[in-house]
């Protein structure tokens, strides 16, 4: 019978290296998920999976067993995420001075172009799709992802984002925005 | 109800509406607003199709094999990672192969040579990346330091080699463990034999060599071999001899070390 999580924990707590590397090969894929959808880079999410175990190896102490082991690590991806955005826009702003948080720019970046049979159409819609989510700020991209693809409650993502919940609820709400600003045109050009 | 706001339909999708019976019912009957709704739905629909790419199903172990070596070791010593203590429990049961047997003689006289002509100059501050700050350590005991630290390099590349050439073979071998070893021995290997070519000493740096492009060729291949590849693998280290020349060279290390410790011994009594 597999061991739970639960029992892993305690188990690598006392410093048992085994039991933490099932957990590292049981949740790694999941965090590989969420960790893409952040980064929106397979490079990067490798990364903030390594990232995510070292930190969570290192704060196993702290972890309250009340809560399930993989909340807990997917709180500790988004964090490491979240943090790798923020570098990413910080260097991006010092790099080339553009506002990202305005959605005007969006527009002649997505001009939508016909494309001459579905497939074209659905590489189309994906490279839209991956560049609206890097326009969105840290903040919006984690909120969005957080809520679209894990299903996390308004309150669980605001103790990521450390924001309250009206914050959080405006995060998304831009990131839906901004989403369809830029993906209307394309989408609407077929129906 | 009025009609609802974007963000309103926007809270309904997500459930976080506050009356979602009422957006609901008012979408029915609404065909402006569910037509605002259709239009959300094509977005989120569109986010949906994108794809993750896949991971192979070791990636858990992939991951594992990378993560090892940077966490912190549990067991007690100071000086022998559990890691090590774990390859050591299953090395228990190896037994040298014909080839290592039949080249003994002719490596132990050579290893004797380079471990002659290495060790005793083993007597400046900054060899070995020391600095001045230790200068207050007497040479003795740095040498015997740098001994021991030289010599667990040396047993640990052995283990991993021991650990690597006895794999099962059942179909795919997962040599992960042994990478994740190997990866943490390349960079102190490369440390000593720079020092080796540095002092002269070119026997010893060649050994060293031979045994980075090795632990690099561990570390640089697929985590999981076949059957076939793996024996190619194994062939390849054998045909280098490579456990032997360590296993010899390791020896002759721990012999000065121990000779080391009976000189300081001595000068203290």
């Amino acid at each position: 019978m597999e061991d739970s999580d639960a029992a892993l924990v305690k188990r690598a707590r006392g410093g048992d290296h085994d039991a933490f590397r099932v957990l590292v090969e049981r949740h790694s894929q999941v965090l590989f998920r969420l960790a893409y959808r952040m980064t929106g880079n397979e490079h990067d999410a490798e990364d903030m999976v390594q990232e995510t175990f070292l930190k969570a190896h290192r704060q196993l102490g702290r972890f309250e067993s009340r809560s399930s082991f993989s909340t807990w690590l997917h709180r500790i991806a988004a964090n490491c995420s979240l943090d790798l955005l923020r570098k990413r826009q910080r260097r991006a702003e010092e790099d080339r001075p553009v506002d990202v948080e305005s959605a005007d720019a969006l527009p002649a970046m997505l001009s939508p172009s016909p494309a001459p049979d579905q497939q074209l159409f659905h590489v189309e819609v994906r490279q839209k799709v991956e560049c609206a989510m890097e326009q969105l700020t840290p903040m919006e991209r984690t909120a969005f992802v957080l809520r679209h693809y894990e299903g996390q409650s308004i309150e669980e993502i605001g103790s990521v984002l450390g924001a309250g919940a009206s914050a959080t609820k405006q995060s998304i709400f831009r990131a839906v925005q901004k989403m369809r600003r830029a993906l209307e045109p394309v989408l609407d050009a077929t129906s | 109800m009025n009609h609802p706001s974007e963000h309103e339909l926007i809270l309904h999708h997500y459930g976080e509406a506050p009356d979602r019976t009422e957006v609901a019912r008012h979408l029915e009957v609404c065909e402006s607003c569910r037509s605002n709704y259709q239009a959300l739905q094509r977005v989120w629909s569109a986010v949906d199709a994108v794809p993750v790419p896949e991971r192979s199903e070791s990636y858990g172990a992939e991951v594992w094999g990378r993560l090892r070596p940077r966490l912190p070791q549990p067991c007690q010593s100071n000086t022998v990672p559990s890691l090590i203590q774990d390859l050591a429990a299953r090395v228990m049961t190896f037994r040298l192969p014909r080839w290592a047997v039949a080249c003994g003689l002719a490596l132990a006289v050579g290893a004797a040579f380079l471990g002659g002509r290495f060790w005793p100059q083993l007597d400046s501050g900054t060899r070995f990346g020391m600095t001045r700050s230790s200068a207050h350590i007497s040479t003795q005991a740095r040498e015997r330091i740098l001994l021991k630290e030289i010599g667990d390099h040396l047993e640990r590349s052995q283990l991993a080699l021991i650990e690597l050439i006895n794999s099962q073979t059942n179909g795919l071998v997962d040599i992960s463990l042994e990478q994740a070893l190997a990866r943490q021995l390349v960079d102190v290997n490369r440390l000593y034999r720079q020092t080796a070519s540095r002092l002269g000493d070119t026997g010893m740096a060649s050994v060293l060599e031979d045994l980075e492009r090795t632990l690099i060729e561990i570390s640089n291949s697929p985590a999981k071999l076949s059957a076939g590849e793996f024996a190619d693998f194994r062939r390849r280290i054998d045909t280098d001899d490579m456990l032997f020349k360590v296993k010899v060279v390791s020896s002759q290390v721990r012999a000065k070390e121990r000779e080391a410790a009976r000189e300081l011994a001595g000068k203290r009594s």
